[in-house]
């Protein structure tokens, strides 16, 4: 699938789910604070993107997508702030996050609320192009 | 012999989590498999015995939600949602039953417990979680109960 056809995907599976509008679902919409998604409405968008472009992608899986090689343990420190590493790490799969004004203070239970429908798309992409498991 | 439980060494975390039936029901209605991934089978058969399905079904969604909240992780890496099973006593008491990663999770952090409460309405259903965790038990001290400014711990007791 090209780069187009996933983004058309995923926006028309963001817009459905949470009723949007057209206009809203830009790539920089983070899915939970811009887009007011809940955890049931991830689970709807992820049901939605199965069915169009066949890849599937469940709610665990975004957390370890956006997880990466970071242990559990150390993801965040003694007062739930995600560690430098961990910051590391979300810079890869959101790359248009600003680590250096969330050091030290964004929450690891809050990781979530900064993933975007770009992000989305990125996932989606990689997983599509990744060769079926056996 | 262990030592006594103090209450400074206990850890509690709480969750709370709301969701529509209507939603529940129209998830399940439009995606065949979603019901099968989000509810085990006996959460599924406890549901179908009551008059109005899909508020049971929304309330075990929020409870299971409100469970991850006080863990503090939400759905995480490699956890399922079967791992957070609601069941009931005979007389009706909402209990936790936690498998795979949320145990795995819940043995590495010394959780004693984990509560819920849920409710429903028309539309919404409510689930409120508490989970108690012996910071002894895992060296994860994790929220204490009372917290000086500067990030050094206060005895509770």
């Amino acid at each position: 699938m090209t780069d187009e056809q996933i983004w058309a995907a995923v926006h028309s599976a963001v817009k459905e789910a949470l009723g949007v509008e057209d206009d809203e679902v830009t790539p920089e919409a983070t899915l939970m604070d811009d887009l007011g998604a809940e955890s049931i409405d991830l689970l709807d968008i992820l049901f939605r993107l199965e069915r169009k472009v066949g890849v599937k992608i469940k709610a665990a899986d975004l957390s370890a997508h956006i997880q990466g090689d970071i242990p559990e343990g150390d993801f965040g420190d003694d007062d739930g702030v995600v560690t430098d590493a961990a910051l590391a790490q979300l810079k890869r799969v959101m790359p248009q996050i600003d680590t250096e004004r969330l050091a030290g203070t964004l929450q690891a239970q809050n990781v979530i609320k900064l993933f975007s429908v770009q992000n989305l798309a990125d996932l989606v992409q990689t997983r599509a192009a990744a060769p079926p498991a056996r | 012999m262990p030592l006594p439980l103090r209450l400074a060494d206990l850890r509690f975390g709480v969750g709370i989590d709301v969701v529509s039936a209507g939603r529940v029901s129209r998830l399940i209605s439009e995606h065949p498999g979603a019901l099968e991934e989000m509810f085990t089978p006996t959460e599924v058969a406890y549901a179908a015995t009551r008059r109005m399905r899909s508020r049971h079904l929304a309330a075990r969604f929020a409870a299971k939600e409100a469970v991850l909240k006080a863990f503090g992780t939400g759905l995480g890496a490699r956890m399922r949602w079967h791992d957070v099973e609601i069941l009931n006593e005979p007389l009706g008491r909402p209990v936790v039953h936690l498998s795979g990663e949320v145990e795995a999770l819940a043995t590495r952090r010394g959780v004693t417990a984990v509560e819920v409460s849920l409710s429903h309405g028309e539309d919404l259903a409510f689930a409120h979680a508490l989970v108690v965790s012996d910071a002894r038990a895992s060296g994860f001290p994790g929220p204490s109960i009372a917290r000086r400014r500067g990030g050094r711990r206060c005895a509770s007791t």
